[in-house]
C-alpha cells in the first residue's frame, strides 16, 4: 500500500511536471546552440518561465518520492511500475499542448504501455 | 539526428544515475520506525552520500538534455523515446545490482524497445523534411 501510494505521487507528479516544463521550452524556442555563453543566456530565460518552475517543482516532488520508494522497493520494479506517468503525460501533451499524436505515434505509445504492464509483474 | 543524438546522451545518464542511486539509497542504515524521524533521518543520510551525490549529477544532466530537446521536439515524441531508458535500467539493475529478472520482464523490456522504434517513426516533423527533400509534395494536415 506504501508502495503503490508513493508510486501514485511519483506519476502524478512527474506527468504534470513534464507537461508543464514543456509548455515553458516551446515559449523560448528550439535551442540549436552549443556556445556556453548562450546556452548560459538561455538558461536565464528558462528560469524567468513560470511554467517551467512550476514543472520543475512538480517533478522535484517526483523525485523526493521516488528516492523513498527506492530505499524500500528494488528498481526494477519501481522504475517500471512509474512509468504509468508515459500514458497521462501522452494525454496532457494530446490536451494541454495541441500536439498532433498519429496513429504510429499511439502505437508506440500502447506497445510501450504494455510493455511496462509485463515488467511490472512480479 | 540531432534529438537521437541528445536522447541518446540523455538515456545513458539516466540509467547511470538510478543505478548509482538505488546503490546510494540501499547502503543507508535507517530504523524501520515510521514518522517524521525515519524521514528526516533519511533524508540526512542521503544528503551525506557521495553515491547519492553523484547520481544526482548524472539524473541533473538527464534532465538538461530532456529539456534541451523539448525545445526543438514533442513531447509526445520524447517521452516514448526516453521510455528506452526503462531497458537500459531493468538490464543494469540485472547485471550491476544483481537483481532477478524474470523471462516476463526481459518480453516486457523487448516489447519496449519495439514500443520505441514505432514512436520514433512516427516522428511527422522528420518525415515531412524528407518529403522536401525528395520533392513529394506534403498531404495537408488538418
Amino acid at each position: 500500500m506504501k508502495t503503490a501510494i508513493a508510486v501514485l505521487v511519483i506519476v502524478l507528479a512527474s506527468s504534470a511536471g513534464e507537461v508543464l516544463i514543456a509548455r515553458g521550452l516551446k515559449q523560448i524556442g528550439e535551442i540549436s546552440t552549443l556556445q556556453l555563453r548562450e546556452l548560459l543566456v538561455i538558461g536565464g530565460r528558462i528560469l524567468t518561465k513560470r511554467d517551467f518552475l512550476a514543472g520543475l517543482f512538480s517533478m522535484a516532488i517526483s523525485f523526493c518520492a521516488f528516492l523513498a520508494v527506492l530505499s524500500w522497493a528494488d528498481l526494477s520494479y519501481t522504475i517500471p511500475a512509474t512509468s504509468l506517468s508515459y500514458v497521462i503525460s501522452t494525454l496532457g501533451a494530446r490536451l494541454v499542448l495541441q500536439e498532433k499524436i498519429n496513429p504510429l505515434r499511439w502505437s508506440g505509445t500502447i506497445l510501450v504501455c504494455f510493455g511496462v504492464a509485463l515488467i511490472s509483474l512480479p | 539526428m540531432k534529438t537521437t543524438v541528445v536522447l541518446t546522451l540523455a538515456i545513458s545518464a539516466q540509467a547511470t544515475g538510478n543505478i548509482l542511486l538505488s546503490k546510494g539509497m540501499k547502503s543507508l542504515v535507517v530504523s524501520d520506525l515510521a514518522g517524521n524521524t525515519y524521514w528526516f533521518s533519511l533524508f540526512l543520510q542521503a544528503a551525506g552520500s557521495p553515491t547519492i551525490w553523484i547520481a544526482t549529477a548524472f539524473l541533473t544532466l538527464f534532465f538538461l538534455l530532456f529539456t534541451a530537446a523539448l525545445s526543438w521536439a514533442d513531447l509526445s515524441l520524447v517521452l516514448p523515446a526516453t521510455s528506452f531508458g526503462y531497458v537500459v535500467n531493468v538490464a543494469s539493475a540485472h547485471y550491476f545490482l544483481g537483481e532477478a529478472v524474470s523471462p516476463l520482464r526481459w518480453v516486457g523490456t523487448a516489447l519496449i524497445s519495439i514500443g520505441v522504434v514505432v514512436v520514433a517513426r512516427s516522428d511527422t516533423k522528420k518525415v515531412e523534411s524528407d518529403r522536401k527533400k525528395e520533392r513529394i509534395p506534403t498531404e495537408v494536415r488538418g
